[in-house]
């Protein structure tokens, strides 16, 4: 086993991978606040997987890093409207049980696994054609 | 896991020879993850603040410099809104001889002297050159606001 990456530094290298656009291109992350050292709040967009009904649409969520990350995954929560299973209807909030990156999270995952994950969700073959809500809808 | 004997050496060292205004001690559950402290130079606009850092010890030190960036908010031409550090030691200058307590020692000297021509923080360094008086004064009160509390 090799060197634990504290949290911080673990964010920063994170930061610096989104800010050069080095990550997927279907996803995007940012920090929320660009003055939070403690860099707690993220936003990410998810651009929808082809041949489904997210195609062309932008999702946007918020991640929330606590103190445990990442022992432990962030919180995700959408912004944009959608119509999915792990999606809570009301709240938008993901349920970690019904997505297997937030299920079994390993230390390793980044917040841009859980993004590609969610838009790889999007596109299953019994998720691809759930009727959405309007473009552009919020939470 | 072990660590390497380098990083114990140099942490018996300055927990045995601390350098005067500058503590660096260990997280009990990560060697390689230090809670740091510098106290600002005198005669600087940071005199009289205690400045907080975290530094890490990446997987290939000391073939790559250690990471190390500010927790304690700073007005300075080169260091970031985040806390990370403009210098070059701790990028293309970096070299296996140096060491934590010499890296702690660049930090410290550049609160001394700031180099607003090479800056981090764009917006800190412009005003560093247009109205360096005030730049200093706003320096002073971040450092009474949040580097003496």
């Amino acid at each position: 086993m090799g060197a634990k990456v504290p949290r911080n530094f673990r964010l920063l290298e994170e930061l610096e991978k989104g800010e050069k656009g080095l990550g997927a291109e279907a996803c995007s992350y940012g920090l929320a606040d660009s003055d939070d050292l403690m860099m707690t709040n993220w936003n990410g967009t998810i651009l929808g997987p082809p041949h489904s009904a997210h195609e062309n649409r932008i999702y946007s969520v918020n991640i929330h890093c606590d103190s445990n990350y990442p022992d432990q995954p962030p919180t995700i929560q959408f912004v944009s409207r959608i119509n999915l299973p792990c999606v809570d209807k009301k709240t938008g909030k993901v349920d970690p049980s019904k997505l297997p990156c937030l299920a079994h999270w390993k230390r390793d995952y980044t917040m841009e696994t859980i993004l590609i994950e969610l838009r790889r969700y999007m596109a299953l073959p019994q998720h691809k054609k759930l009727p959405q809500p309007p473009e552009g809808t919020t939470f | 896991m072990a660590l390497p004997k380098r990083i114990i050496k140099e942490t018996e060292r300055l927990m045995a020879e601390p350098v005067p205004g500058i503590s660096a001690v260990p997280h009990e559950d990560n060697l390689r993850y230090f809670d740091v402290s510098i106290h600002g130079p005198s005669q600087s606009p940071y005199e009289g603040g205690i400045f907080k850092l975290e530094l890490f010890l990446p997987e290939d030190y000391p073939m790559t410099p250690p990471k190390i960036r500010f927790l304690t908010k700073i007005y300075h031409p080169n260091i970031d809104k985040l806390g990370r550090i403009c210098l070059d030691v701790l990028k293309s200058n970096w070299s296996p001889a140096l060491q934590i307590r010499t890296i702690l020692l660049s930090i410290q000297a550049l609160l001394g002297a700031p180099n607003p021509d090479d800056p981090l923080a764009n917006d800190v360094a412009q005003r560093w050159k247009e109205d360096q008086e005030a730049a200093i004064q706003t320096a002073r009160e971040w450092t009474k606001t949040h580097a003496m509390t």
